[in-house]
């Protein structure tokens, strides 16, 4: 079942996006992943252009953190002002991450360096989560217990301007969060992800911060790197197509909430390694389609906008001629959607809690 | 150095599947970064 997309230019099967989003939703509900540094490959190898791949998913991944921010809000597990130092980092990063895309797309070079910092990126998080994995398994089997030190002090920690941060219980320096968010939109705006696999690590090991205000405060940060990604990708380059963007939306907040649930229940170290080599099979599969693939010349198909349907016609007509207007539209959409499921989610949390109570 | 040259064979014995992840991982790498090289 072909859908056109009209932004894109090209025909997507439906249910290979629905069925890809759902998969790589459950997989980032169960390992608390933003999931975008898989479902980016992925959309590329459907045949989705790797420009319109990334600012797609950037615009998915702006609803996907909305939903989860606002879960999280409602549990009062967020720390706004570390979020709003990092946010501030993060505005800079993205804005220097797209004036790099437009250098790159410039001199015709932007597929190129998408398709490898993909792969390095897989390649490494694949690598650091399979020898962590297998050493956890090792561990577990001999039955070895390690003490890990609470707090380690990097040159970081003694800069200048420390501030307190009463939610964390942190007194520190206001550039430490402002670096980190300075790397991460850099990140964000060439590659298209919400960039929590660097900032998760970076809460935990180099803030500090405790571990129940971490995937909150994440998908808040998360939530303004996507929007500047997402309006500037919409106002410099017309690459947000509405109806990839409904597709990827509902796919992965369905399989996020599957997946939220699935992880309670299930052990995740053993899963942990497994995911490390689909992450490595996916770099290797950019790797092959990158060099050694025989890239026929896709033929650019010229579109007349008259033979679109009338919905296809329109989003294409905004995008022309009202970008700014598509792109805030873009992203009120998204986050329309995100709060939506989060409430939803709450209602039948509420719903089932109320039925296991009449129970007992 | 020398003992541990010595013992390799038989680390590698005891250990087949870390050897074998860590050969790959090698390999992995090399693909990618010889591609790299290839490509650009």
């Amino acid at each position: 079942m072909e859908v056109f997309l009209p932004i894109a230019e090209v025909s997507v099967n439906i249910i290979a996006i629905f069925s890809l989003s759902g998969i790589v939703g459950i997989l980032s509900g169960l390992f608390g992943v933003g999931g975008g540094f898989l479902m980016t490959p992925f959309l590329i190898f459907l045949g989705v252009p790797p420009t319109y791949a990334v600012a797609n998913e950037a615009n998915n991944i702006l609803a996907t953190s909305v939903s989860g921010s606002t879960t999280h809000y409602l549990k009062n597990t967020l720390d706004y002002k570390m979020g709003l130092m990092i946010v501030i980092g993060g505005v800079f990063g993205t804005l220097l991450g797209i004036w790099t895309f437009t250098y790159f797309k410039g001199i015709g070079k932007i597929d190129i360096v998408i398709s490898l910092a993909y792969m390095y990126i897989l390649a490494i998080i694949g690598t650091a989560m399979l020898v962590e994995g297998l050493g956890e398994i090792d561990k577990a089997r001999k039955k070895i217990i390690t003490k890990k030190k609470l707090h380690v002090h990097y040159w970081i920690h003694g800069l200048p301007f420390r501030m307190r941060f009463p939610k964390s219980k942190l007194y520190e320096s206001a550039f430490t969060p402002i670096i980190i968010g300075l790397i991460v939109g850099f990140i964000a705006a060439i590659m298209g992800i919400g960039g929590a696999f660097i900032l998760v690590p970076a809460m935990i090991y180099i803030i500090g911060m405790p571990t129940r205000l971490i995937p909150g405060t994440s998908l808040f940060v998360t939530i303004f790197v996507s929007v500047i990604v997402t309006f500037l990708h919409a106002f410099n380059y017309g690459s947000i197509d509405l109806i990839l963007v409904v597709m990827l939306v509902l796919g992965s907040i369905v399989g996020v909430q599957v997946g939220q649930k699935l992880g309670e229940s299930v052990d995740s170290t053993g899963l942990k390694t497994l995911l490390a080599v689909l992450l490595l099979i996916v770099g290797i599969a950019i790797a092959y389609d990158t060099f050694f693939a025989e890239h026929a010349g896709k033929e650019i198909v010229k579109i007349d906008v008259n033979n679109l349907n009338p919905l296809s016609m329109f989003i294409k007509k905004l995008s022309n001629e009202r970008p700014t207007l598509y792109g805030l539209f873009s992203i009120v959409f998204a986050i329309t959607l995100g709060v939506g499921a989060a409430f939803i989610r709450r209602f039948f949390s509420n719903l089932r809690k109320k039925y296991a109570l009449k129970k007992s | 150095m020398p003992t541990l040259l010595k013992n390799l064979p038989s680390e590698i014995k005891k250990n087949k599947l870390k050897t074998g992840i860590f050969f790959g991982l090698s390999a992995y790498w090399l693909i990618i970064i010889f591609g790299t090289f290839t490509s650009l």
